[in-house]
Order: structure tokens, then C-alpha cells, then sequence
């Protein structure tokens, strides 16, 4: 027998009990795996999405960062694709729509031909013809959602639009979108000559270079606008902001809620137990022993809380990512990082719920311990 | 025989004093000694165990243990783990510690490994007979073998001094009769003094100096047909 058996089978005298603490604190983690790992997934599709395109300079209008931000005019492309260091500059026009009987759908419009497309892989039929009208791509993900195959129609606002290819694409945000050439979308939202970003890409040699030469003509003629790279555009979006504030503010309720949770249950043990840890310090252990065992008996119960937790978030955001609302637009990520913040969490709650009973434990006077009924 | 305790003008006070259980004892018990302390309820016997072993400190008085004044011991929790050993009434075994469990809870703080521990352990609990039941909880013993495995756990760390309250006040006869023959055979095996608070004449009969108290005071302290204090 060690030190840890001690602690363990106390947790195991109440079985119910600790049952229920174990479900409280499972509740909380699995809040914190879900959203955590949901606004994680949402940044990194996104920074998939620009990588994918070899974007190196995403500009868009600096008042917004919302996913969808205000359009500006699409002419800005050509006096920056004038630079040097600059290879190309294709303008973008995206939107949230709802697509026939489908959930929104984001629809793009994008430069065509331009350097966006050369990342995506027809899958069947072909690209829509250079200047045609009411022509577009569907994702394989979105073709599927909208049960369409090439040759079908969608029907997009006033018109109904030929699917002339199904592609795949690195990213999963585009395989769950409609892709159509810019001026059409610049029809259909009824904003000619606009795009809501507009993507630069750099001669490789010259990317660094190339930033700081964007960076600074848009600080002296263009007042109002950002450049971020392709990385911070998602960091930076209002959605994953606020997506990442929510899983903050979870994890910080869930530590709370969970640190008096696991405060109740422990103190409630520790009072039951007060002639016990009479004995205890009546036959020589001492105060700090005491306080660890009891510090044990809250961490253990948290980290198994935790690790529960961690199963049922991982279940949840999978039936998450199934569900019509979210498939082909978000996939969470759940990499080791989000378990050890989870567990870290559910350590800290145990910690904190512990401490208060584990020191009155320790401050008990083991004769009039041992004399409690 | 040496002294092995010596307590000297022991008061103890409780309620900012409207209670005085122990009214100025004095005492010697000697290295080895059996001692029997007797008395009706409330005449002080428990709280002066508990000044004997630590766990409580007299509002005035030295209590010496070895020479040296408990009230200059920093630690006590060491000095109870290594020099005293516990025996209660209602045997106060942790219940969901098996039997050889609950022996081996006083050695974690005295060193020695896993298997050590255990090996001692099932050493202590087959000289008290229960060999067979060493993985038994205390709610599946009975509760003579409850208080059997308090006995081997008041010997876990070999103490110098076991101190046992009412030992065989919850126990039918032959069972009182199992545990005082345990106690007498430890002790003169391992040659432990020990203190034995009881109501019980015939208990008391078995040791080897008897002590009497009332009111919070000795007022006799002899051989069991001795002499008055």
C-alpha cells in the first residue's frame, strides 16, 4: 500500500457521488474541448483556405474584420499587380447565401482566370468558359449537400446557374462552396466593379520586400485598408475572435463552476471524515500529509472529470461537424495542444476546489477530531 | 526501570476553565511498566491519555517523555508516529483500508518501502491471529478482530509507549480475554510500557501498577493490591 492508495479509495466510498462530481466537471470540460477546438477549427480552415491559394497579402477594408468585410473598389488590383515584387493580384467577392432548400453557403466570385483557381482540382466536367454568364463550380462537399451533379442547375437569387465542373480543394471551406467568375457575383449581389479582398502574391524572391512596399503605399494613399498575411487574416477575423473569446470565457466558467463543485464534494468528504483524519494525525501523519491527500483525493477527481470530458467533447463536435449547418464550412481541431489546455483546466479546478478543504483538514486538533460523532 | 514518562503538576482546563478535567496529576510511568488507569466516568482518564500521547497539551504542567519536555517538541506528529502507539474503544480502524492496509497506515511516515511495510504488516496481524483475514475490510471483521487489528497497528512503528483506551469496552468476554492476553504478550515481547484506560476491575487486575482517579485528580497509585498515593 502506498500514500495514493489512501486517497484513492476515498474516492471510492461514495461512489455516487464522486460519480456525479466526475459527470459536473466532465459537462464543463467537454464545453471547453468543444468550443475551443470548434474556434480553432474555424481559424485554421480559413488559414488552410488562404495557404492553399498561395496568397502571401490579404487587403480588405481596415474598419471591417467580420468574415464578410466591406467592398471596395476592384481597381485597387491593378495598381498594386503594377509593383515589382508583385507576381499577381486577384480580387474576391464573397458571400453567405442560402442555396435552394441548403443552409448558407458561402459563394465566391473570383478574378477568372487568376491565380485563386490554380489550386483546385476539377473533379468532373470542366471550368466555366471565360465570359460566360450564369456558369459555375460547386465543391465536392457543396455538391453533395446540394445533391447536384454537372449539367444541374442552382439557383442562385433571380438566376439559375449551369454547374459546369465539381472540384476538390486542399481546403475545406472551398469544398463546401460555390465558385463562380467575379463579374458574376459582382451581378448577382448587385456590386459591380467591387471586391470584398483582394489577394496579392509575391515574386518569392522578393515576399518580404514586396509586403513592406504594399504596406507602405496603402498607409500613404489608402487610408482605411489592411494588409495582413495570410496567416493573420483568420487570427484577426471578428468570427474567430469571438469564437476564440467564447471558448475563453467557457474554459473560465468551467474552472469556477467546477473549482466549487469539486469544493463541495471534497469539504463534504472532509467533514464526514473528521474522526478519521483524527486517527490519522492522532497516529503520526502529519498536517502537510493530510493536506495532500485531501489536495489528491480533488485533483484526481478533476483530471478524471477532465479526461471524461475530453471523450464526450470529442464525440460532440464530431456529430457537430455533421450536422447540415456546419459541414464542409468548419472542422474542429483537436490536436494535443487542446487536450493539455483541457487538462490543465480541469488540474486548475481541482487544485483550486481543493485547497480550501484540504486546509481545513490539516488545521484539525486530533483529540477533538477523534471525539466527533 | 527508568522513567519513561514523567508528568509533573499536569492541569488541563476547558471552556476558559469552567471545565477542569486534570487538577494538578503527577506521575511516573517507567520504561516497560504496565499501568492500569481506573476511575468513574469524567474523572479526567481520557484527556490525561490524550496529554500522554500528544494529542493534547495541559493548560499547565510538564509532561517529559525520554527527559525531554513535549512542549519543546517541534514536530509531534514524528514523536507520536515513532514513540506511541494508539488502541481505541471503538477501534477507529480507516474502513476502506483492508485490515493489512490499516497496519501499514501508521508506517508511511516513518520510511521503508512498499514491501516492507507490507511484510511487517502481515507480520504484526499473524501474531495477532489473523493471518487468514489480512484482506478483509473492517466492516467484514468482527469486532474483536477489529480491535486485534488495532493492536497490530498500534505496534507498526514499534513504539516505546502504547496507550489504549477502554481497549475491551466494546468487546464480549472472550474477546476482552483475546485482546488483554494480545497486550500482555506485546508487551513482554517487545518490552512496550503501556497505559490501559479501563472500567473494567478485572482488566485493570492484569496490569502491573493500578491508578485511580476522581475528579480530575490521582488519588491512588500502587500495585494492583498497592498502596494509596
Amino acid at each position: 500500500m502506498t500514500f495514493l492508495t489512501v486517497a484513492w479509495k476515498n474516492l471510492l466510498r461514495r461512489p455516487t457521488r464522486t460519480a456525479l462530481t466526475l459527470g459536473g466537471i466532465g459537462v464543463g470540460i467537454a464545453a471547453v474541448v468543444a468550443l475551443t477546438s470548434l474556434a480553432r477549427g474555424f481559424e485554421r480552415v480559413w488559414r488552410n483556405a488562404y495557404e492553399a491559394r498561395g496568397t502571401d497579402l490579404v487587403i480588405t477594408k481596415a474598419t471591417s474584420r467580420s468574415p464578410l468585410p466591406a467592398p471596395f473598389d476592384a481597381s485597387l488590383g491593378a495598381e498594386f499587380s503594377a509593383l515589382p515584387e508583385v507576381s499577381g493580384a486577384a480580387g474576391l467577392m464573397s458571400d453567405l447565401m442560402g442555396i435552394e432548400e441548403s443552409p448558407t453557403m458561402l459563394v465566391f466570385g473570383w478574378d477568372y482566370p487568376g491565380f485563386l483557381w490554380d489550386h483546385l482540382k476539377l473533379r468532373e466536367g470542366t471550368w466555366p468558359q471565360v465570359g460566360a454568364t450564369k456558369q459555375l463550380v460547386l465543391g465536392s462537399l457543396a455538391a453533395e449537400t446540394l445533391g447536384k451533379k454537372v449539367g444541374d442547375k442552382v439557383q442562385i437569387e433571380f438566376d439559375a446557374f449551369q454547374v459546369t465542373g465539381i472540384f476538390e480543394s486542399p481546403a475545406l471551406v472551398e469544398n463546401g462552396s460555390v465558385i463562380m467568375p467575379l463579374p458574376e457575383m459582382q451581378r448577382v449581389t448587385e456590386r459591380q466593379g467591387q471586391v470584398n479582398f483582394l489577394n496579392l502574391r509575391m515574386h518569392p524572391k522578393l515576399r518580404e520586400r514586396g509586403i513592406a512596399a504594399v504596406r507602405a503605399r496603402l498607409k500613404e494613399k489608402y487610408r482605411g485598408f489592411n494588409a495582413l498575411e495570410a496567416g493573420e487574416v483568420a487570427g484577426k477575423n471578428t468570427g474567430v475572435e469571438v469564437a476564440r473569446g467564447m471558448s475563453w470565457a467557457t474554459s473560465w466558467i468551467a474552472l469556477v463552476v467546477g473549482a466549487f463543485g469539486v469544493a463541495n464534494t471534497v469539504l463534504m468528504s472532509v467533514f464526514e471524515r473528521t474522526r478519521e483524519i483524527g486517527i490519522l494525525l492522532a497516529i503520526g501523519w502529519k498536517r502537510r500529509r493530510v493536506m495532500a491527500m485531501v489536495l489528491i483525493e480533488s485533483v484526481v477527481l478533476s483530471l478524471a472529470g477532465g479526461f471524461c470530458g475530453i471523450v464526450v467533447g470529442l464525440v460532440a463536435v464530431r456529430l457537430l461537424e455533421q450536422t447540415e449547418m456546419l459541414r464542409g464550412k468548419l472542422e474542429a481541431d483537436v490536436g494535443p495542444g487542446l487536450f493539455g489546455m483541457a487538462l490543465t483546466v480541469a488540474l486548475g479546478l481541482g487544485v483550486a476546489g481543493g485547497l480550501y478543504p484540504a486546509w481545513r483538514a490539516s488545521r484539525l486538533q486530533p483529540g477533538e477530531a477523534l471525539r466527533a460523532e | 526501570m527508568d522513567s519513561l514518562v514523567t508528568i509533573r503538576g499536569v492541569e488541563r482546563e476547558f471552556d476558559g476553565g469552567q471545565v477542569r478535567a486534570l487538577r494538578g496529576v503527577d506521575l511516573d510511568i517507567r520504561d516497560g511498566e504496565t499501568l492500569a488507569v481506573v476511575g468513574p466516568s469524567g474523572c479526567g482518564k481520557s484527556t490525561l491519555l490524550q496529554i500522554l500521547g500528544a494529542l493534547d497539551r495541559p493548560t499547565r504542567g510538564e509532561v517529559f517523555f525520554g527527559g525531554q519536555a513535549l512542549s519543546a517538541i517541534r514536530d509531534l506528529s514524528a514523536f507520536r508516529a515513532k514513540e506511541i502507539g494508539f488502541i481505541f474503544q471503538s477501534f477507529h480502524l480507516i474502513p476502506t483500508l483492508t485490515a493489512v492496509e490499516n497496519v501499514q497506515v501508521p508506517m508511511l511516515e516513518c520510511g521503508g518501502t512498499r514491501v516492507t511495510r507490507r511484510k511487517r504488516a502481515e507480520e504484526l496481524l499473524a501474531s495477532v491471529g489473523l493471518e487468514a483475514r489480512l484482506n478483509h475490510r473492517p466492516s467484514h471483521l468482527s469486532g474483536g478482530e477489529r480491535q486485534r487489528v488495532a493492536v497490530a497497528r498500534s505496534l507498526a512503528n514499534g513504539p516505546r509507549l502504547v496507550l489504549a483506551d477502554e481497549p475491551t469496552g466494546n468487546l464480549d468476554s472472550a474477546n476482552a480475554a483475546r485482546i488483554m492476553d494480545l497486550l500482555l504478550e506485546a508487551h513482554s515481547r517487545h518490552g512496550t510500557a503501556m497505559v490501559l484506560v479501563t472500567h473494567d476491575s478485572g482488566v485493570a487486575a492484569q496490569m502491573g501498577r493500578v491508578v485511580r482517579m476522581l475528579d480530575g485528580k490521582v488519588v491512588f497509585d500502587g500495585g494492583v493490591s498497592g498502596r494509596c498515593a
